[in-house]
């Protein structure tokens, strides 16, 4: 299996405003979002970021799909690096989070469109495309009715769909299923399954041990920013479940104060 | 290139396909047209002749019963030969004069002769020379009048007209009139609703995407930051500039409502094409400008809330400046004066409408907008790349 995203010595710092100090309840003016993050996926995998709340997933993240920037590092993303040619990348992955939000007004259709045209996509292959995808995974039944009006489950399957208009290789996912009943849960995982199988790379970040579990090849542990271990779903859970390993690895590298 | 298009065809399929944008955007243009309806004679006061200024009268053959009671009202009286009508009409029209009376040579034996029951012929006549767009001549005016009012009806069964015959008695120039009422008051009305349009549209286009969240979905796309900002700039500047121009459309309907009588005046057909060429070119690079300077405030701000907390003391800033612009005697000639932004556009417009410019100046205005407006596509495509502007908490 040949490599296609690797990072290096990704870091990423915050300076805290005074505001941000407090509700933190921290001294420090810098925080170390990401702290030498590296790691590599392996093309045709589920990759997952596993860590708990504030472990810096979201930045990692972030910085891969290109809208933030490391301050040390660089990552490369089916052969682009986010540092030198960031508009590359972005035209290689599906990026996905709950902060990402499709236009209420509009309906699946239209921005369907709309994004393939970002993306430079011939109208001809995206409207075949968009049958497809439409079709698949059902959104074909309300591909007029405005994002407004659908159910948090539709929205879900709509963002989907339309976060792969261009066909990418890889596909970032920042927390696939938070905020999502089982039945909506359980269609991302589907689709997630099912974008694998065509052979497409999925890095996804969660706090959900039993997802990782269920979903990905490998994993990596992120405590504070920093990669704790990183292996395949087999070596980590080997001898003991997955949760049982996060907290030994968290008792280790913070203390007990769990 | 392509994504400009892209962004900006979706901004206007937003708005348009929105009945309550829509309505919202047409609701200034209709209070406006109740208001000013309504407001008519507040604005009366503004044509108000000035109390301390001397008029100056002339008079052909005024008889003497005439002369002591237009004295008595206040006006002195130059006497002028039939020879120098002419040039009293000519300093009337350029408002150096106000009021020019002829009467006939013998006009009170011809108005003890003239009774209408036994004779067929035509009354005697008076003529009275004016100015309207001269507050000073037309107060004379009416004065005059009232004066030949009260003499007519003190010589009971006797009679005379006044300018029977005589259509051009006003000597002001319909453009010289329209331009003093528009030249006036329309470049800072204009100056508001284009702005008030702008604030309208931008701090939702960008700070409301920004705050959803649809405007981080646009990118981690391909499209350029500064296709975004210039696509956002360009759509919002359109639709602010049609916004604008309903409101302003709905302002000179209703000029004739707030000033009484006005609409025979107001004419808008004085002007050239080339005026209104120049007059768009300054009005789209002044729209461009503001949708820049509230993009950028849009874009800072963490909500459409703060946005428009903080474009607020920005309209004071534009009536402010726009308010200086409209005094100072008319269209400034200092070149200069065309390179601060609002100022020079008041001016130019202000020219403009009195039809008293240098399309050198208004060039200049138009250039300099445009290039400010640039400098504001840079300031937002930074934005637009600037995670800590985009993606603070
Ligand atoms: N823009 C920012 N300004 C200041 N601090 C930030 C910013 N973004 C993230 N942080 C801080 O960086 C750290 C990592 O945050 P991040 O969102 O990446 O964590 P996460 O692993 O995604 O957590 P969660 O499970 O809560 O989503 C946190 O302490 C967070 O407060
Ligand atoms: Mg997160």
């Amino acid at each position: 299996m040949s490599i296609i995203l690797k990072t290096e010595g990704l870091k990423k710092t915050f300076k805290l405003t005074a505001k941000q100090q407090k509700l933190q309840n921290t001294k420090r003016k810098v925080i170390t979002a990401v702290d030498n993050l590296s790691f590599e996926a392996y093309e045709g995998e589920i990759f997952g970021l596993l860590g708990p709340n504030g472990a810096g997933k979201t930045t990692a993240l972030r910085i891969l799909a290109t809208l933030i920037k490391a301050d040390e590092g660089d990552a490369m993303v089916d052969g682009s690096s986010v540092k030198t040619d960031p508009a590359a990348v972005r035209a290689k992955i599906g990026f996905l989070t709950s902060e990402l939000k499709l236009e209420d007004f509009f309906t699946p259709n239209y921005l369907f469109d709309f994004f393939a045209r970002l993306h430079n996509i011939d109208p001809k292959v995206s409207a075949l495309r968009k049958k497809t995808l439409f079709e698949k995974f059902g959104v074909d039944k309300f591909a007029e009715v405005k994002i407004s009006n659908l159910s948090t489950g539709m929205k879900q399957k709509a963002s989907l769909v339309i976060s792969i208009v261009h066909d990418p290789n890889i596909i970032i996912f920042d927390e696939p299923t938070n905020g999502l009943d089982v039945l909506t849960a359980r269609v991302v995982t589907d689709f997630l399954q099912e974008l694998k199988e065509q052979g497409k790379t999925i890095i996804v970040s969660t706090h959900i041990f039993s997802l990782v579990e269920k979903l990905c090849d490998r994993a990596g542990i992120i405590i504070n920013g920093k990669m704790i271990v990183c292996d395949t779903l087999a070596h980590l859970t080997a001898e003991k479940p997955l949760e049982d390993v996060f907290f030994d690895l968290y008792a280790e590298t913070v203390g007990e104060a769990v | 290139m392509s994504g400009i298009v892209t962004v900006m065809k979706k901004e206007f399929a937003r708005f348009f396909g929105d009945k309550r944008m829509i309505l919202m955007t047409l609701l200034p243009a209709i209070l406006i047209y109740v208001i000013y309806s309504f407001m008519g004679t507040a604005m009366a006061d503004m044509f108000a002749p000035d109390a301390d200024r001397t008029q100056y009268v002339y008079a052909v053959s005024a008889p003497d019963r005439i002369v002591q009671k237009m004295t008595d009202s206040g006006l002195t009286i130059h006497h002028i030969a039939l020879d120098d009508v002419d040039a009293v009409k000519y300093r009337i029209s350029e408002r150096n004069a106000d009021l020019l009376v002829i009467f006939p040579d013998h006009f009170l034996q011809d108005v003890e002769a003239f009774d209408p029951r036994t004779t067929t012929a035509l009354a005697p006549n008076v003529a009275v020379y004016f100015n309207s767009a001269e507050p000073n001549s037309l107060d004379t005016y009416m004065r005059m009048l009232g004066i030949l009012d009260a003499f007519e009806a003190s010589i009971t069964s006797r009679l005379f007209d006044i300018n029977r015959d005589i259509t051009d008695a006003d000597l002001a120039t319909t453009a010289d009139l329209t331009a003093s009422i528009i030249a006036s008051i329309l470049p800072l009305l204009l100056m508001i609703f284009l702005f008030s349009g702008c604030m309208g549209l931008a701090p939702e286009s960008i700070a409301g995407e920004k705050e959803r969240g649809t405007l981080a979905t646009l990118l981690v796309t391909p499209l350029g930051r500064s296709e975004l900002a210039a696509g956002k700039i360009l759509s919002l500047a359109v639709l602010s500039f049609l916004s604008g121009l309903v409101t302003a459309i709905a302002t000179v309907l209703a000029m004739p409502n707030l000033m009484a009588g006005a609409e025979e005046f107001i004419d808008v057909g004085i002007y050239g094409v080339v005026d209104y060429i120049w007059l768009a070119l300054i009005i789209l690079s002044t729209v461009l400008l503001f949708v820049a300077m509230i993009s950028i405030v849009s874009a800072v701000a963490k909500s459409v809330k703060e946005a428009n907390m903080a474009v607020t003391p920005m309209v004071i800033i534009v009536m402010v400046v726009s308010v200086a612009g409209m005094f100072g005697g008319g269209a400034q000639e200092n070149p200069l004066f065309y390179l601060i932004p609002i100022y020079s556009s008041v001016q130019s417009m202000g020219g403009i409408f009195s039809m008293e410019y240098s399309a050198v100046n208004v060039a200049l205005s138009a250039a300099s907008n445009l290039i400010y407006a640039c400098i504001g596509g840079f300031a937002l495509t930074k934005m637009f790349n600037s995670e800590k502007v985009m993606f603070s908490r």
